[in-house]
C-alpha cells in the first residue's frame, strides 16, 4: 500500500505523511548522536564520530561540526555528503548578507534560510529530501546567543538544550532533567560529555569518537567560535573522569619514552 | 570725541567719498597706457589665447597652470582691522608652496591681500605701492584706502576680459576714514565693507567668521577669530593650507601677528577644545 | 546643488534637516517640501539630486526597508540600510540608466541606542560622519560645524547648531531655500523638530 506513496517526496498518502521525510528521519536517527546545550555565556556543542579509526587523518576530517559563518557553528546528523551542500548553501547566503548590510546574518534568518531550501525538497518533484539534521549554535546582537534544531522537514525551532541522531530520545530526556537554567559554559560542557557518555555505545569516550565545539564570549566582548583539538577535549574527559584507560601497552610505550629508550 | 567715535564706527561703506580733484587725476593718470609695457603674444586675439592656454578648469591639460587657490580675510572691527591668510600657491593638483606671503604690506599702514593668479596680485600689489608712495611724494600726504583702491580697481578695469585673475582686499586705518576695508576683483567690482573673505577657501571662512563676528569684538577674541576662520579653510579647502599669516591695523599702522604653521594650531585646537570631532579613527572599519 | 540638506549626531540622538522649496529651473514649485523618508522606527534618510529620481530612489529602499522589517519581524539597524542603499546606488550607478541621488541617512541603532549619520552620494561613496551637509551648504556648514561640534551634545545644542547653520545659508547663499524642515530621530522614534524659518539674518 506505501509504496504508492514513498516513492515521490511530494506526494501525501492517504492518511496524511510523506514518506520520504519520514524516512529521511529515520535515516538521521541512525547517526552519531549529537547535542547542543545553551549555557548563560556561551553554546556548546558536542557530536558523536562514527568513523573511527587509527589511519584517520584527525585535523583533516571534521565530520560533525562546521562553521557557517563569524557568529555560527552547526553539528551535523545524518547523511554527511547531504550536509556539505546545505552547509556551502548557508555560507554562500551569510557572505551574501555580509556583503549587502556590512553585518553578520542574525541566526535565525540563517536558519531559516536552510529550511526553506529544506522545504522545497519536500514539495517538489524527483528529488529527495536532504537527510540531514543540524543544530545550530550562534550568536547576534538582538537574541544573543541562541540553540537552534532543523530536520529534513524544513522545520526548525529554537531550544535551551537539545539533541539529534541515534539515541536522541535518551539524550533529550538526560539534558531534560540535567539542565540548569543560568549554568555556565564550563557547566554546559561537563553536561554535553556526560550526556555523550551515556548515549554512546562505548562507556568511555577519546578524543576520536567526538567532536567539540563552542560559542563564547572574550573578557573584551568578542564573539569567538572554537572547534576543540584533540588534546584539549582528552584534558575535558580527564576532568570528568571519562577518559578511556590506557592499555598496558600503551603505559609501557609511554614508560619506556620517558626512561629514554 | 563723540562726533570721532561715530564717523569711525560707521561702515565705510556708508561714508560719502568724496575724492579730490588731485585723487581724480591719479585715477587716471596712473593708469598705464595698454600694450605699451607688456610684450603681447603674436596672436589675433591675445586675451581668447591666454585663456585658452590658462583655463585648467575647461581644459586640464592646458600648458600653462596659474597659481590659484586661497583663503584670504579681513574684517573691520571696534579695535581696527584684522587681515589673515593661509600661505598656499597650487598649481592645478600641484603644491607650489606652502610658504606664500599672500600679505602685502604697501606701506606702514596699508595692507593688501592676494587671491587669485599669484603673478597678477604681486605685479599688480606692487605697482600699487609704486603709485601710493608717489601719491605720498606728490601730495605730501598719505593717501586714503579709498583711493588706493580705487587705483587698483580702475587698473584691473582697463585690463578686463583679458585674463587677469585677481580678488584683493586693501585694509588700512586713516586720519580721514578711521578703519577702511575695500575688496577689488579683476572683474572691476570694487566693494567697501566690514567683513571680506575671499578665495577658493571663502565659504568655509565666511562660515566659521560669521556665526561669531561682532563690531565689538576684543583685539584678542578678533585675532583668534581669524585666525581660526584660516584654520577652518585649510581644513575643508584642499587648494588652502601652510600658515596662518595674521596682522592687526590699527590707527598706529599694522602690527604683524606671526606666521603661524597650520598644523600644530589644528591639533592643539581638535585636543584641547574637542573640535573637529570628524577627525578621528572611530569611523574607520 | 541648491538643496540644502544637513545632519547632526549627538549624546542619544541624530538630527537631519532638509530645505522645503521644491524648485525646477528658475522656480519654486512647492515651498513645504519634504525631503525625507523615514524607513524604519529609528532611521530617517534625507534625499536631493535629479528631480524624479530623488523620490523614486528614497521609496524604493523606504519600501525594501519595510519589506525586510516584516519579514523578519525585526528592522535593519542604520547602519545596515547605509551599506544596503550604498550597495544599491553602486548598481545603479554602472546599469543603463543611473539614479543622480544624494543622501543623507541617519538614525540610533534599536539594540545600543547609539546614535549615526552616513553620508552618501550618487557615486555611491559611504562614509559615517559626525555632521555632514550635501550641496552648496556643505561649503558655509561644515567649517561650522568643524568649530562647534561636539561628540556629546544634547537635543538641545544640535538645534541650536542647525539653526547657526541656517542664518549662515540665508546670510550667504544667493537662493531662498524656504527654510528647513528638521526631524530628530532618538530611542523612541522620529519627531518633527519646530524650527524657527522667519528669523531674518542680516548680511553685512
Amino acid at each position: 500500500m506505501s509504496r504508492r506513496y514513498d516513492s515521490r517526496t511530494t506526494i501525501f498518502s492517504p492518511d496524511g505523511r510523506l514518506y520520504q521525510v519520514e524516512y529521511a528521519l529515520e535515516a538521521i536517527s541512525h547517526a552519531g548522536t549529537a547535542i547542543g546545550i545553551l549555557a548563560k555565556d556561551g553554546i556548546v556543542l558536542a557530536a558523536e564520530r562514527k568513523v573511527t579509526s587509527k589511519l584517520l587523518e584527525q585535523d583533516t576530517s571534521a565530520e560533525k561540526l562546521y562553521i557557517l559563518n563569524d557568529n555560527m557553528i552547526c553539528a551535523v546528523a545524518g547523511m554527511t555528503a547531504d550536509a556539505n551542500i546545505l552547509i556551502n548553501y548557508a555560507r554562500q547566503a551569510a557572505q551574501r548578507y555580509l556583503l549587502t548590510y556590512n553585518e553578520d546574518i542574525p541566526c535565525e534568518q540563517l536558519v531559516r534560510r536552510l529550511c526553506d531550501l529544506k522545504q522545497g525538497y519536500t514539495q517538489h518533484g524527483g528529488l529527495r529530501p536532504f537527510g540531514v539534521s543540524f543544530i545550530y549554535a550562534g550568536w547576534d546582537p538582538q537574541r544573543q546567543f541562541q540553540l537552534y534544531l532543523s530536520n529534513p522537514s524544513g522545520n526548525y525551532g529554537g531550544w535551551k538544550a537539545t539533541s539529534s541522531g541515534a539515541n536522541h530520545a535518551s539524550a533529550q530526556s538526560l539534558l531534560k532533567q540535567d539542565y540548569k537554567e543560568d549554568c555556565t559554559l564550563k557547566e554546559a560542557c561537563g553536561m554535553a560529555v556526560k550526556v555523550l557518555s551515556k548515549t554512546m555505545d562505548s562507556t568511555k569516550l577519546s578524543s576520536e569518537k567526538i567532536e567539540f565545539a563552542t560559542v563564547g564570549q572574550t573578557k573584551d566582548g568578542k564573539i569567538y567560535h572554537k572547534l576543540w583539538s584533540a588534546e584539549e577535549i582528552t584534558a575535558l574527559l580527564k576532568e570528568h573522569d571519562l577518559a578511556k584507560d590506557e592499555t598496558t601497552e600503551e603505559r609501557r610505550a609511554r614508560h619506556d619514552r620517558r626512561e629514554g629508550k | 570725541m563723540d562726533t570721532l567715535v561715530a564717523r569711525y564706527s560707521r561702515p565705510t561703506y556708508q561714508q560719502n567719498e568724496v575724492f579730490s580733484e588731485q585723487d581724480q587725476q591719479d585715477f587716471t593718470d596712473v593708469v598705464p597706457p595698454l600694450s605699451l609695457k607688456f610684450a603681447m603674444p603674436p596672436v589675433a586675439h591675445p586675451s581668447a589665447w591666454l585663456r585658452a592656454a590658462t583655463d585648467d578648469r575647461s581644459n586640464p591639460s592646458c600648458p600653462i597652470k596659474i597659481a590659484h587657490g586661497t583663503t584670504t580675510l579681513a574684517f573691520r572691527f571696534q579695535g581696527g582691522i584684522i587681515v589673515a591668510t593661509d600661505s598656499r600657491a597650487t598649481a592645478g593638483n600641484w603644491i607650489a608652496s606652502q610658504t606664500v606671503k599672500k600679505v602685502i604690506e604697501i606701506n606702514s599702514d596699508l595692507l593688501g591681500t592676494m587671491a587669485g593668479g599669484a603673478a597678477d596680485c604681486q605685479y599688480w600689489l606692487a605697482w600699487l605701492g609704486m603709485q601710493c608712495r608717489l601719491h605720498e611724494l606728490r601730495h605730501k600726504r598719505r593717501i586714503s584706502v579709498a583711493a588706493a583702491s580705487k587705483i587698483l580697481a580702475n587698473l584691473v578695469y582697463q585690463y578686463k576680459g583679458m585674463g587677469l585673475s585677481m580678488g584683493t582686499m586693501c585694509a588700512g586705518v586713516t586720519k580721514e576714514e578711521g578703519p577702511a576695508l575695500y575688496y577689488i576683483d579683476s572683474d572691476g567690482t570694487r566693494l567697501a565693507g566690514d567683513l571680506f573673505c575671499v578665495g577658493s577657501g571663502q565659504t568655509f571662512a565666511y562660515g566659521v567668521l560669521d556665526a561669531e563676528y561682532r563690531w565689538d569684538l576684543t583685539t584678542e577674541e578678533a585675532l583668534e577669530l581669524g585666525s581660526r576662520s584660516i584654520l577652518a579653510a585649510t581644513h575643508r579647502d584642499a587648494y588652502s593650507g601652510g600658515f596662518i599669516n595674521l596682522y592687526h591695523v590699527k590707527e598706529s599702522g599694522w602690527e604683524k601677528h606671526g606666521f603661524t604653521d597650520t598644523n600644530p594650531v589644528f591639533w592643539k585646537t581638535k585636543l584641547e577644545k574637542g573640535e573637529f570631532s570628524n577627525v578621528t579613527s572611530n569611523f574607520a572599519e | 546643488m541648491p538643496e540644502v540638506l544637513l545632519g547632526i549626531t549627538g549624546k542619544d540622538f541624530t538630527l537631519i534637516a532638509a530645505s522645503k522649496a521644491a524648485m525646477r529651473g528658475a522656480t519654486i514649485l512647492k515651498a513645504a517640501d519634504d525631503k525625507t523618508r523615514q524607513l524604519n522606527k529609528h532611521t530617517l534618510m534625507a534625499f536631493s539630486g535629479e528631480a524624479g529620481d530623488t523620490v523614486q530612489f528614497a521609496e524604493y529602499i523606504q519600501a525594501n526597508a519595510q519589506l525586510y522589517s516584516m519579514r523578519n519581524e525585526t528592522d535593519l539597524s542604520p547602519s545596515a540600510l547605509a551599506h544596503f542603499v550604498r550597495g544599491e546606488l553602486a548598481s545603479s550607478l554602472r546599469s543603463r540608466k543611473p539614479y543622480n541621488v544624494n543622501l543623507l541617512l541617519g538614525g540610533v541603532d534599536p539594540i545600543t541606542h547609539q546614535p549615526s549619520l552616513y553620508w552618501l552620494d550618487y557615486l555611491a561613496s559611504l562614509a559615517p560622519v559626525p555632521y555632514a551637509a550635501h550641496g552648496y551648504a556643505q561649503y558655509y556648514c561644515l567649517s561650522l560645524l568643524d568649530k562647534h561640534h561636539q561628540p556629546d551634545i544634547t537635543l538641545e545644542r544640535g538645534m541650536e547648531l542647525l539653526t547657526l547653520c541656517a542664518d549662515e545659508l540665508k546670510r550667504r547663499l544667493p537662493i531662498d531655500f524656504k527654510g528647513l524642515i528638521v526631524k530628530a530621530v532618538t530611542k523612541d522614534g522620529i519627531k518633527e523638530m519646530p524650527f524657527d524659518n522667519d528669523k531674518v539674518v542680516k548680511g553685512t
